[in-house]
This record gives C-alpha cells, sequence and structure tokens, in this order.
C-alpha cells in the first residue's frame, strides 16, 4: 500500500507541475507587458506605457471589432445551418448516413494549412471565373462557416440521440405544418444545444489563425491576424505582449461569465462542451 | 403531398444548405487541389497544361539538380514530431486527469476550466509566448547553456526543440479533456480488484486502470496527433528554417517560391497520411470495442 | 451559377453588418515600416478618401499574394526592380496612364527610362537602397569585411546568424560574390557552387533561419542573432528612434559585392481603384511628400526635386554609398522562362534540404 501512495504522489506533483506549465507562458507575457524597459529578459519595475502606446497606435480597435464581426455573423450561419444539418442527419438515417457523416468529420480532420490554402486557390479561381467572392470578411465568413457546421452538428446530434424518439415521432405528427412544429417543439427543446452550438462555433471562430489567414484580403484584418502581422514583423516587443495580454485578459473575462452563468443555472460548474 | 415528397423535402430542408455548403466550400476545394497536383509548373509557379506527374517525383526528391532527401525529411520530421507530441501529452494528461478526476466534485469544473482557457487563448498568442522564454539569453536558455545541453551564444529558440515544446503545449489540452471523461467514469471496483491481485503500484495500473481508460485514450492521440503532424503556427513562429514542418513546405511552395502543383502535390500527401492514421486509429478502436473513439 | 453569386452574398448579408464606408478606399501594400504616416494623412484629407495599408516582407510574399488574387484587391504595390518584368509577363500589373501622372517629371534622370522597365510603362520608383551585411561588433571583433562572417565558420564558429529568405536572389547573389562571382551572377555553374555553400551553412548549428530584412534587423537589436543581412534604410531609421539598441550594429558593403535596389510603386492589373491608385502616385512625387517619405524611411529619394527639403542624415554613409562602395554595388538579375526555372529549382533544393 505504501508504494501505490508513493506513485499516486508522484502523479500528482507531475499533475501541477504540468498545470503549472499551461500558464506560465500566459504569466511571463503579461508580466513583460508591464515591464518598463523594452529588451529586458528580467522584470524591473512596472509600467502602463506599453498599453498607451498600443492605444495611440489604433488599428487593434478595429481589428477586435471585425474579429467580433465576423465570429457573430459565421457563428449565426454556422448554427443554423449545422442545427439543421443534425436534424436531417438524425432523422433520416438510412443507406446515405456514412457518407454524411463523412461530410461531418470532413472538415475536424483536414489540417488547417490544406484548408486554408485549397479555400484560397478556389475563390481565388471562382473569382476569375465569376467575379466573386473577394478575398475578405466574406471568403473568411464562407469559411468559418464551414468549419463550425459540423461542430454545432455534432452539438446538436447528441442532443437529439438524448431525446425520446417517441416523443419526436409524436410532435411530427402534432402539428400541421412543419413550421409550427419548429418553433413549437424543436426550438424550445433544442435551445440548450444550440447556444452550446453557437458559443463554440463564435469560439471556433475566434481562435482560428490559420484559415483566416489564407483566406483573408485587405480589408479584413481580425485581431489574430493584427497580432500575427506585429509578431511577424517586430517579433517580441513589449506592444506585442500588451496586445496579446488583452486578449488574455478578454477570454479570463469570457470564461470567468460563462462559468458564472452556468454555476447559476446549473446549480454546479461542470461543463459539457468541449 | 405524398410521404414520400414530404420527406424528400423534408430532407432538402435540412441537410440541403449543410451538405451544400461543405461541397462546394471544402470538398471542391480540395478536388482542385487534386487537379492541380497533375498540372505541369510554369516559370512563375502557375499551373499550366499540360497533365504530369512531375509534381510528384519532385516530393520524391528529384528534380534536375538530381535526387535530395530533403522532402522526405520533412515528412520524416512531421511523422517524429507529431509522435513526440503524442507521447508526451500522453504522460503529462494521465496525472493530470487523474488529479481532476479524484477531486472533490465542486472542484472538478474550475480544475478543467484551468486547463481549457489556456486554450482559448489563440494560438499564434501561444506561440509567440514561447519564443519570449526560450529565446537567447533568457534563463532557461542559460541553463541549457550551463548544463551543456546547448552550445555557447545559442538560444533554445529558434530550434526543433522549441517546436516540440510549442506542439505539445498547444495540443495537451485536447489530450487531457477525453482522456479525463475515461477516468471519471473509471469503474473502481475493477481498480481494487486488480490491486487484491498485483502488490506492485504500476501493474495495478497496467492491468486495473488502462485497459479502461484506452477509449479516452485513442481519442486524444486522433486529436493531438493529427494536428501536430499538420502544424503551421508553431514550427512557423518557434522553429526556424532547420526545423521546418510540412505544413511550412506546403505553404513556403504554395507562397513565396511558388509552385502551386508541387504545393499541392504535398498537399495530397498530407492528407493521405492523415486518413491512413485515421483509418488505422479506426481499426485499432473497433479491435478494442471501445465504443467512444469509434467515431464514425 | 449566377443564383448561387447572388444568393451566397445575400445570406452573408443579412447575417453580417458590412460596415459600408461612403468614403473610397485607397488598399496599399507595402513593405513593413515603409510609409510616413503622416504623407498617409495629408492623402487622407486631400483627397477624402481612406487608406488601407497592409504589409509584405518579402518580394516573394508580395508576388504570392498577387498570385492568389491580390491583383484585384489592392491598388498600389512596392516591388523591387528585379521583380517588375516578372509582374509584367504574367499580367499582375497593369500600365500606367503618364498623363495622370504630371509629377512624373520631378524624377531624377536617372531613375526615369530604368533597365527594369523601359519607357516608365509600368512602374515609378519610390525609394532606392541596398541590402548588406550587419553584425553586432560586440561578438565580432574586427572580423573580415566580407560575406565569410556568414558563410565562414572560421570567423563565426558560434555565434547565432541568420541569411535572407524570399525569393532567394538576395542570398544566393551572396553566397555568389563571397565565391567571387558577384551579386549580379547569372550562370547555373555558379548558382550550384553557390548553393552548395548554402546548404552547408544551413548545416551548421548557429544558423538560425532563414529571415527577412526588416525582422533580421529587429532580431540584431534583440542579440537572437549577431549576423545577418539588413536593408541600409531600416537601419538609419531603426538608429534615429532607437540609438541605445542600434549602437553596436554595423553595416557594411562586403568586399565581394552587395545589392543595390530600386522598389517601384505599381498598380495591379485589376486595381478596384484605379484612378485613385494613380493620384496616390502622382502624390508621393510632389517633392515635398517625396522629401517627408524620405526623411521619415531613411532611404534615399530618387526624387530630384525632393533635394532641398531632406535631412542631413540622408547624405550620410549608409544612406549614400561612398565611390568605393558604389564599384561594389549591383542589381540581382531579371529572370525569366528557363533561367527561372533553373534558378527556382535551386533555391528549392537549398530551402528543403
Amino acid at each position: 500500500m505504501k508504494r501505490t501512495s508513493l506513485v499516486i504522489r508522484i502523479s500528482q506533483s507531475v499533475a501541477i507541475a504540468t498545470l503549472a506549465f499551461l500558464w506560465l507562458p500566459l504569466f511571463v507575457v503579461v508580466a513583460f507587458s508591464f515591464e518598463p524597459e523594452a529588451a529586458a529578459v528580467h522584470l524591473t519595475g512596472f509600467t502602463f506605457a506599453w498599453y498607451e502606446r498600443v492605444w495611440e497606435q489604433g488599428g487593434m480597435l478595429h481589428a477586435l471589432y471585425l474579429s467580433v464581426e465576423l465570429g457573430l455573423g459565421s457563428a449565426i450561419l454556422g448554427t443554423v445551418i449545422g442545427a439543421l444539418l443534425a436534424v436531417g442527419l438524425h432523422r433520416y438515417r438510412g443507406r446515405g448516413f456514412a457518407v454524411l457523416a463523412l461530410i461531418v468529420y470532413l472538415p475536424i480532420v483536414m489540417p488547417d494549412v490544406i484548408y486554408g490554402i485549397s479555400q484560397m486557390v478556389f475563390f481565388n479561381y471562382l473569382h476569375q471565373l465569376i467575379g466573386w467572392p473577394r478575398a475578405g470578411l466574406v471568403t473568411m465568413g464562407i469559411a468559418h462557416v464551414s468549419f463550425q457546421i459540423p461542430y454545432v452538428a455534432l452539438v446538436v446530434y447528441a442532443r437529439l440521440v438524448g431525446l425520446d424518439r417517441n416523443l419526436v415521432h409524436a410532435a411530427a405528427d402534432l402539428y400541421a405544418s412543419p413550421w409550427k412544429s419548429v418553433y413549437a417543439f424543436w426550438l424550445p427543446v433544442l435551445k440548450p444545444a444550440l447556444i452550446a452550438g453557437f458559443l463554440l462555433a463564435f469560439t471556433l471562430s475566434l481562435d482560428d489563425f490559420v484559415i483566416s489567414f489564407f483566406t483573408s484580403g485587405p480589408g479584413s484584418v481580425t485581431l489574430p491576424i493584427y497580432i500575427w502581422g506585429t509578431i511577424a514583423r517586430h517579433g517580441v516587443t513589449p506592444e506585442t505582449n500588451a496586445i496579446a495580454s488583452l486578449m488574455i485578459g478578454a477570454v479570463l473575462l469570457v470564461a470567468l461569465g460563462q462559468t458564472f452563468i452556468r454555476a447559476r443555472r446549473n446549480g454546479h460548474l461542470l461543463t459539457d462542451t468541449a | 403531398m405524398n410521404p414520400l415528397a414530404r420527406k424528400t423535402a423534408g430532407l432538402a430542408a435540412s441537410i440541403g444548405p449543410g451538405v451544400t455548403w461543405i461541397t462546394l466550400f471544402l470538398f471542391l476545394p480540395g478536388l482542385l487541389m487534386g487537379v492541380l497536383a497533375f498540372m505541369s509548373n510554369s516559370p512563375y509557379g502557375q499551373p499550366t497544361l499540360p497533365f504530369t506527374t512531375a509534381a510528384f517525383s519532385q516530393v520524391a526528391g528529384y528534380s534536375f539538380l538530381g535526387w535530395s532527401p530533403g522532402n522526405i525529411e520533412v515528412i520524416g520530421r512531421s511523422l517524429l514530431q507529431a509522435l513526440y507530441a503524442t507521447f508526451a501529452t500522453i504522460a503529462l494528461a494521465y496525472p493530470l486527469a487523474f488529479l481532476i478526476a479524484r477531486a472533490p466534485e465542486r472542484r472538478r469544473a474550475g480544475l478543467l476550466m484551468l486547463v481549457i482557457i489556456p486554450s482559448w487563448t489563440n494560438q499564434v498568442v501561444r506561440a509567440y509566448a514561447w519564443m519570449q522564454i526560450l529565446a537567447p539569453g533568457t534563463p532557461l536558455s542559460h541553463l541549457a547553456v550551463t548544463l551543456g545541453l546547448l552550445p555557447q551564444h545559442m538560444g533554445l529558440y529558434p530550434s526543433s526543440f522549441a517546436v516540440s515544446m510549442g506542439l505539445i503545449y498547444n495540443y495537451l489540452p485536447y489530450m487531457v479533456l477525453p482522456l479525463y471523461a475515461s477516468v471519471e467514469k473509471l469503474d473502481w471496483r475493477l481498480v481494487d480488484a486488480a490491486r487484491d491481485l498485483y502488490a506492485n503500484g504500476w501493474r495495478v495500473f497496467w492491468h486495473g486502470v488502462f485497459p479502461q481508460t484506452v477509449p479516452g485514450l485513442l481519442a486524444g492521440i486522433i486529436l493531438v496527433a493529427i494536428p501536430s503532424f499538420g502544424a503551421y503556427i508553431v514550427p512557423k513562429l518557434l522553429g526556424g528554417d532547420r526545423s521546418v514542418m510540412l505544413g511550412n513546405l506546403i505553404a513556403q511552395q504554395f507562397s513565396s517560391m511558388p509552385n502551386w502543383p508541387f504545393s499541392a502535390a504535398l498537399t495530397l500527401v498530407m492528407l493521405l497520411f492523415t486518413f491512413l492514421g485515421l483509418i488505422l486509429f479506426r481499426r485499432m478502436a473497433r479491435r478494442l470495442n471501445a465504443g467512444e473513439a469509434n467515431l464514425l | 451559377m449566377k443564383t448561387l453569386k447572388y444568393l451566397i452574398p445575400l445570406a452573408l448579408a443579412a447575417v453580417l453588418p458590412v460596415t459600408a464606408s461612403a468614403q473610397e478606399t485607397l488598399n496599399l501594400f507595402n513593405w513593413t515600416d515603409y510609409m510616413n504616416p503622416k504623407v498617409i494623412k495629408q492623402f487622407e484629407k486631400k483627397y477624402h478618401v481612406k487608406v488601407v495599408q497592409t504589409y509584405y516582407s518579402s518580394n516573394a510574399e508580395l508576388l504570392a499574394k498577387l498570385m492568389a488574387g491580390g491583383d484585384s484587391q489592392y491598388d498600389v504595390v512596392v516591388p523591387s526592380s528585379y521583380l517588375i518584368q516578372r509582374l509584367v509577363e504574367t499580367h499582375l500589373i497593369r500600365k500606367l496612364n503618364k498623363a495622370e501622372l504630371p509629377n512624373f517629371k520631378n524624377l531624377a534622370p536617372q531613375f526615369q527610362n530604368t533597365s527594369y522597365d523601359p519607357h516608365d510603362t509600368y512602374a515609378i520608383p519610390y525609394q532606392w537602397g541596398t541590402t548588406g551585411l550587419a553584425y553586432d561588433t560586440r561578438k565580432f571583433k574586427n572580423p573580415p569585411q566580407t560575406w565569410g562572417i556568414l558563410f565562414d565558420k572560421k570567423v563565426n564558429p558560434s555565434y547565432p546568424f541568420a541569411m535572407m529568405g524570399g525569393s532567394g536572389q538576395d542570398i544566393i547573389g551572396a553566397a555568389c560574390a563571397y565565391q567571387g562571382h558577384g551579386m549580379g551572377c547569372d550562370k547555373l555553374a555558379d548558382w550550384k557552387s553557390a548553393a552548395k555553400l548554402l546548404i552547408e551553412t544551413k548545416q551548421r548549428h548557429n544558423f538560425v533561419g532563414f529571415v527577412d530584412g526588416t525582422p533580421a534587423l529587429h532580431q540584431l537589436e534583440k542579440g537572437i542573432i549577431a549576423a545577418g543581412l539588413v536593408y541600409n534604410g531600416d537601419l538609419a531609421q531603426a538608429m534615429e528612434n532607437s540609438p541605445e539598441a542600434t549602437k553596436y550594429i554595423k553595416y557594411i558593403i562586403p568586399k565581394g559585392g552587395a545589392e543595390i535596389w530600386v522598389d517601384n510603386m505599381a498598380i495591379p492589373s485589376h486595381a478596384p481603384h484605379p484612378k485613385l491608385a494613380h493620384e496616390f502616385i502622382n502624390f508621393i512625387l510632389d517633392a515635398k511628400i517625396g522629401a517627408e517619405l524620405s526623411n521619415w524611411n531613411v532611404y534615399a529619394s530618387p526624387n530630384a526635386a525632393a533635394k532641398p527639403y531632406l535631412d542631413k542624415v540622408l547624405n550620410s554613409r549608409l544612406v549614400q554609398p561612398t565611390a568605393a562602395e558604389w564599384k561594389r554595388l549591383q542589381f540581382v538579375p531579371v529572370l525569366k522562362g528557363e533561367k527561372l526555372t533553373q534558378f527556382k529549382a535551386i533555391w528549392s533544393a537549398v530551402r528543403e534540404h
């Protein structure tokens, strides 16, 4: 028994060190964003100067605005299409199911670089052919929706599988028009999954860099692309630290908010999204 | 409306938009890359006729300069980096999954959030953070030089070590989450039974715990190995050009060279490896009858 | 296809509150740190437009973006001299309407009717400069003033260094120059031996990567690398803005020769706002604006009329090479057809090894 507890103790230390490993880089970035010395290796003081510099440079706020616009727009479209797909997949499980499943899984397993480059090439040829679409928020939006659809579909599908089949059939018989059944039955039943799917889609959009990078145009510098630009041009700088810290701060705020809402609604904190 | 027509209409209305969207904006672009890979390369790097397999012999390393192992090395390096990342994340994720699963229930969600939140910051920011930690002259680089792990004056970044570090950091949560899901559902009676049988802690783990976590482990491996293999940003920012991975080579041949047919051929190679890996895993998962990892 | 063309933007427009600005926009695709923000402000004010600037770090990046649809997105681009013919032959840039460029007369005679663009059909000089070798004087005490600082492991056995990436013409030229074939080398045999040298150099433990000019300077300032290829004006500008960080950086035109270049304004073939693009180019050609640009950039100006307004720093040795240095400066060759294919195979081999 003593030996087991030693194993457990080692395992616990490794686990705690791993948690520290996950957070250390973020702490370093935030700490150095307040460091007055530009090329410092050790912390020597405290200043807000870099944040002021970032604020003065502008650009970042506009980038944030574009990110949110893209995130919201694509997530709405992605949620609607993804949810419909889930309903269809659940209802009409037939011989073609495997093919359909492939459509859901392909975007998830496709490496980002291939995803982005092939769409960029495709949009380019399409533009030459029919004069649409011009690279920018529209092409980024199309790309984002395409990777949001499967994730939303999976979330909604999971909810549908959990439903009683008889209930679903009864609902189908009960309402005369399909429209009525949509808002009287499907919307209320699927509401939690739709909200979770939407949030997931929004997060995916904000987190994506590679696909956005390849499908973006001159006027669509979203926040990740803006940050990338400053890193690619100037490497590690206090200003970049400040921008990155703001992004880390925003993520923390969203996470805390979400946890708080969930805690109030469920009475406990357990999360069900990936 | 007769039932069949109604069913068809319902099907079209529900799966229609999604299937159309993904076919149009993902399948078609993918097919296009497949076509480009078989086209000739113009001096300016654009695909032209006639159709040829020249791009694939270039992938194999042949050019008018003779044969070079460069591309094969890049593919090998990408596979190796994916392997490192997978093993390292497994080693780190097991203890963490257990720590969370064994914690009192009210603290579990908080601990999970501690794992998830770092992955919500954009991957560019995460790689950037490591540039700062591993640069020459930083405490970690100093330490490595003092210990003789690193030549004088050099930094841990840029290097293939930095790439490994970045990949492990990036994808660790994807291993922890599915493993946690498995560990949380662990049947402890089986563990106790193993404990009666074996005195050694490792053997208890191996016979009592490990088999039960295989579904989560397989899911984690897929979630870590595939994106590590196709990584672009981490090697781009942390690697320098000595540790180029396949994703970088594709992007480089697409942009700065440029040679679109070659880039497209490399793309097909990457997809081939990805799908082969997936199929292999599905087989393994089926044999182990691991329901959860049975994705399709 | 037609219906699709209208349906999808409609669907997207429904959800994307696209910020349609009434103002016309000029999309400028430019090198990093290459434009005085005050010049942009003046242009915006004068023409009541908005300027959106996007950046690249190498000619290769510019070419890639233009090939991938950028020719219908950007209004003005700033390619280097050796790239112009390639852009013309791939139909990526359009002919200029000289009638819309009255300030063209301000250009110094040697920048009119250039070898890379006879009759000034496609390109208008923006700035010119050199690409030399810069190193950290704390780490190299009196090194030989040659490319050996990069290529000779006896000169630099242990300090990290970078080489220039991009199209490869700069670094292959540098390797050629080191081997005595000159910066403008264009023979296959010379390229092959340059490639061999580069591949050997890549294998050395202290080579850290292919880094473009502007980021290389930043890495030098931070001590991440001890030597690399940088642009003269970038360093001159950094010396003005942060003298502390650049105190130990020395810039040389190595013995074997180095690259001189002219960056040019050009209009992509399907630029959305060609008229505005001409106005912008003409604006830059203005005497005072041209001076403001160079004073901020600290690159030499091709604009003769701007001379009276230029700062003293633009007469420094860093910006204006000495007579001896002039003899060592060469353009990199303009490549096309079979030569270009060969060069790319060589460069590809260097990168893949």
